[in-house]
């Protein structure tokens, strides 16, 4: 269904005529997307190819593209670094907006500590700017490369350094937003005219609205603006960086530390997460290195910091001696960055970090404190440029669980992941590294008393079988979860992108927060009223309709 | 290869967009941090490295056919291999760079091409030179040199000029220098002169693998018959045609460039300097030099899969992801020269910006591969430094020309240019 020539001349003197575009190859390329395969018909990489794409360069033309398609019924995606199979049209007669024009770190302010930025703006470049004010940014879990004002108004936005620097959810401040209808909004403080500090008022405070349960995925209107909580960043200006590509690392000062922690029994590896809560330290706190699973994620990381060898090298990494040990060591452990913002702050989470330790049976992995693999270790998590690593092993990785929680509720869902997962290992469907691949947030909010952890399941995206495997093992982990009292998790977020609407309204039905999407439904009448938006931002109908 | 031979690449993207930016690592600032010259000029995702590689996917799959919208996202790119670096620091199993070759030879092959570019391969087949120029005029730039003619004499060090150096009167000093600092340093060298045939490189990189194949048995066969064992440019094109393609067709030549021959002779004393340059310059690594100037290795291999679903290679497979160019020898030949300041750009060495002259841009796209120039420009500009130093005609003769539209005051030299102020 192509656009009508009235519709798309009224887009193209929005933008200009080298902004928007209806080539095939083109609109090909804003089809294919990460997942695609686990929902397409034949297992295609594409999904539904957009009418047209076009790139606005301000909130005014936003404005203007919304107000047309509300004219001409269209629906609209817009996107802003576009990574996931949510960001593409999820239905035929829908034009693509690709934010990338709209890429500027508008204010950074120091004294109060936030920065107001446009979609394009990623954790990346953001950090490094605010790093020369000792300031910094929370990264996402997803990485440096992605959009912050997406993972703040649209998605999660937890990190490895969410313990300290809160979710992005929580760091959302003013916002700017065209809403499905074309008007403007602008909440919290911004909303009074009084700046972009405070999410919450003297203005309206509409962030429950804005983000629904899990942030509307681009489902309801162009988030044009926000602000953005910092924390404080008691390194250098600039990141040094030294080492040869792929596996940089950072020798930061003294004031930095990187550990592996490892535990005798999950129970202690739970309790230090406690003790890190009541304790308060932890600059970044992650379970990372296991995402390549318990048994294969040492040799990965030992072959990956080594220049000369590949992925092709990693079956000898696996049968050396000291690979061995490590591999048995690592099992069950997180990694910790801590920072002083003095030496005595320094000194402090030190002693009490021993003392968790001491109290829990933990140990420092030894071979991870290593100079050169704590300098790795630091620049890995403080930047988080390398998480497409999670597609290393071969193109394909889906994320299951990741129900969050206290310790006590994770520590409940995490042998279900290793136990569903078995079996699909075992016959070599899915990457046989490991029943236990999962990572995540020590404390996934600021302050800890939250975590999670999502189970990683590798399937080879060029393989059918395989790619068949991953899906069948997401319901399997989906009906795991559920069998045992715990809420559906991430795979389940997934799995209903593949269904019809009548099946997602009812799999909304029978949720146990089927209130909300009934909110979401009154609340998308109200400001998407020619249904604009798309099915992400979930909604039940009413009775009936 | 054919274009079906990297469907398991083009599938196996995970849309990351690693490959529009630097090393997230290097990031220092907003400004400095993006990689792709193609994506930041035509914006759409297509125009990425991943954005290709959905192109193709999509055109084997006959969602898309050929067009002139196609010709544009295949060949509005200066195949210079920043997003290749860039997705590698992730990717054991996706070569990028390789995939976006081939959607060019496959274009060729099927006849869909460029009138620019044809303009070139149809001068080249005439007259042997990508600069439309005669070949009558090849080998001017070394009139009055005392020097070995290899079309009649044997040596055992060739240097090879290269069509822009051959053919841009305002560099022909660089080439001479160069040539005249080897042979004082008592290199047995020689040239081709007129004789010389074009490398071959760029044309490879415009996707007419014919007409690489062509020059390259051309000059194998030249020199071998000089008795040549060296090879030695200072153009960073040839450099990558000869290090890194030359030896898959079967030659078998140590290959240098300047700079490094440079380097080895003043680090083994044979080059000495006398004079200060008081100068504070930043250095540009030109990418066939940097990140595409890796050597060849040869290597066969067979896919399998280990642990279930991870497609290896046996034996494991070279990787070239930028580790080991050439990147130090050029920066110690600046810093052995007095009183020379050197001063770092934020995009450098396997994360270098582009110059934009490179993959055929310079011929089909003047507009871009300027813009291109001067984004580079104003990097250089923002180190404080006085010149831009590089060590290939092709990013010399774009920063010249960018420096001359934009009306600034930044110089442009080749390191060898500094070397003889200072000797
Ligand atoms: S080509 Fe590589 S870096 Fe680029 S989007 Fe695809 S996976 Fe990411
Ligand atoms: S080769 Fe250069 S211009 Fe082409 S896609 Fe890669 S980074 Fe962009």
């Amino acid at each position: 269904m192509a656009l009508s020539r009235e519709a798309y001349r009224a887009l193209e003197d929005i933008v200009g005529p080298e902004n928007i575009s209806e080539e095939p190859a083109i609109l090909d390329s804003y089809a294919f997307q990460w997942l695609a395969e686990t929902i397409r018909p034949g297992q295609s990489k594409f999904m539904p190819r957009p009418e047209a794409a076009v790139l606005p360069g301000s909130t005014a033309e936003v404005q203007a593209i919304v107000k047309t398609c509300n004219r001409y019924k269209i629906k609209v995606k817009p996107y802003s670094t576009g990574w996931y199979f949510y960001c593409a049209p999820q239905t035929e007669g829908v034009i693509q907006l690709d934010m990338r024009r709209m890429d500027r770190i508008l204010e950074i302010d120091e004294r109060n500590m936030f920065a107001v930025v446009e979609p394009y703006v990623i954790a990346a470049t953001l950090q490094a700017e605010v790093m020369k004010l000792g300031l910094n940014c929370n990264v996402t879990g997803a990485g440096a490369s992605c959009s912050l004002l997406a993972s703040a108004t649209s998605y999660h936005g937890a990190g490895p350094s969410s313990i300290f620097g809160g979710e992005n959810n929580q760091n959302l401040l003013s916002l700017e937003w065209v809403m499905p209808n074309g008007d403007i909004l602008r909440t919290g403080s911004l909303g009074s005219g009084l700046g972009w500090f405070c999410g919450e008022g003297p203005g309206p405070s509409l962030r429950g609205i804005v983000r629904g349960m899990l942030g509307a995925k681009g489902g309801l209107g162009v988030f044009t603006k926000c602000a953005l909580k910092l924390s404080p960043w008691p390194g250098p200006a600039e990141l040094p960086v030294e080492g040869t590509v792929p596996a940089y690392n950072s020798p930061l000062p003294d004031n930095f530390r990187a550990y592996s922690l490892a535990f005798p029994s999950w129970e202690n590896y739970f309790e230090a997460y406690y003790k890190i809560y009541d304790n308060e330290i932890g600059y970044i706190a992650h379970r990372q290195f296991s995402m390549l699973g318990t048994e294969l994620g040492t040799a990965f990381w030992m072959l990956y910091n080594d220049p000369t060898k590949t992925l092709d090298d990693i079956e000898e990494f696996t049968q050396k001696p000291e690979i061995k040990k490590l591999t048995e060591e690592m099992k069950i452990a997180f990694q910790i960055v801590l920072a002083g913002l003095t030496p005595r702050h320094l000194e402090y989470q030190e002693k009490v970090l021993d003392e968790i330790l001491a109290d829990t049976g933990g140990w420092k992995v030894a071979a991870m404190s290593q100079p050169a693999m704590e300098r790795f270790t630091l620049l890995y998590l403080i930047r988080l440029g390398h998480k497409n690593l999670n597609f290393v092993y071969n193109g394909g990785w889906l994320g299951t669980f990741m129900q969050a929680g206290p310790p006590d509720y994770v520590k409940g869902y995490r042998h279900i992941a290793e136990e569903v997962t078995e079996p699909y290992q075992k016959k070599g469907l899915l990457v046989d590294c490991g029943v236990d691949a999962m990572m995540g947030p020590v404390g996934s909010m600021g302050g800890g008393g939250n975590c999670a952890l999502e189970q990683f399941g590798y399937y080879d995206v060029a393989d059918k079988e395989s790619t068949d495997a991953v899906v069948s093992w997401t319901k399997d982990c989906v009906k795991g979860a559920i069998d045992k009292g715990f809420v559906p998790g991430k795979g389940s977020h997934y799995l209903a992108m593949g269904m019809t609407r009548e099946q997602r309204q009812s799999s909304y039905a029978s949720a146990p927060w089927l209130g909300m999407y009934r909110w979401q439904r009154k609340i998308k009448g109200i400001i998407d009223p020619n249904d604009i938006g798309d099915e992400l931002y979930p909604t039940l109908d009413e009775p009936g309709k | 290869m054919a274009l079906e031979d990297y469907r398991a690449d083009c599938v196996s993207c995970s849309r990351c967009s690693y490959c529009k930016w630097i090393p997230f690592d290097h990031v220092k600032s907003w400004r400095f941090s993006r990689a792709c010259p193609s994506i930041e000029y035509s914006k759409f995702q297509a125009y990425s490295l991943g954005g290709r590689l959905s192109v193709a996917l999509s055109l084997m799959e006959g969602r898309s056919g050929y067009s002139e919208a196609l010709k544009d996202i295949v060949w509005k790119c200066q195949t210079d291999g920043a997003c290749d670096v860039a997705d590698k620091i992730c990717r054991y199993n996706i070569e990028g760079l390789e995939v976006l070759h081939e959607l060019r030879f496959r274009l060729v092959e099927e006849g869909q091409t460029l009138p620019r570019h044809m303009a070139v391969i149809d001068n080249l087949r005439k007259e042997h030179n990508t600069m439309l120029k005669p070949k009558a005029g090849r080998g001017k730039w070394a009139e009055g040199l005392d020097v070995k003619d290899l079309t009649r004499e044997k040596a055992e060090v060739v240097f090879h000029a290269g069509c822009r150096f051959s053919y841009d009167a305002e560099l022909h000093n660089i080439p001479r220098t160069a040539l005249t600092l080897l042979h004082k340093a008592g290199v047995d060298i020689g040239i081709m002169g007129k004789g010389e045939m074009c490398c071959g490189g760029r044309v490879y990189d415009m996707g007419y693998r014919e007409q690489f194949t062509e020059c390259a048995r051309n000059n194998i066969r030249a020199w071998t018959k000089a008795g040549v064992k060296t090879v030695v440019t200072s153009c960073a094109d040839g450099y990558h045609a000869f290090k890194r393609l030359y030896p898959e067709l079967g030659a078998n030549f140590e290959v240098l460039h300047t700079v490094e021959f440079i380097d080895r002779l003043i680090k083994e004393g044979k080059i000495k300097f006398k004079k200060a340059v008081p100068m504070t310059v930043t250095y540009h690594d030109p990418c066939h030099l940097g990140r595409r100037g890796e050597p060849y290795v040869p290597w066969q291999g067979k896919r399998k899969k280990i642990f279930g679903q991870i497609p290896v290679w046996e034996p494991p497979k070279p990787r070239y992801n930028g580790a080991w160019g050439v990147y130090q020898p050029p920066r110690d030949v600046l810093k052995a020269i007095p009183g020379l300041e050197l001063v770092e750009m934020e995009r450098i060495r396997e994360y270098a910006w582009c110059c934009g002259a490179g993959g055929g841009v310079i011929d089909a796209y003047p507009d871009f591969s300027l813009w291109t120039a001067a984004e580079r420009i104003e990097e250089a500009k923002s180190t404080g430094a006085e010149a831009i130093v590089g060590a290939c005609p092709w990013c010399e003769r774009n920063f010249m020309d960018a420096v001359k539209a934009k009306d600034e005051k930044i110089k442009v030299y080749d390191v060898i240019e500094l070397v003889q102020r200072a000797i």
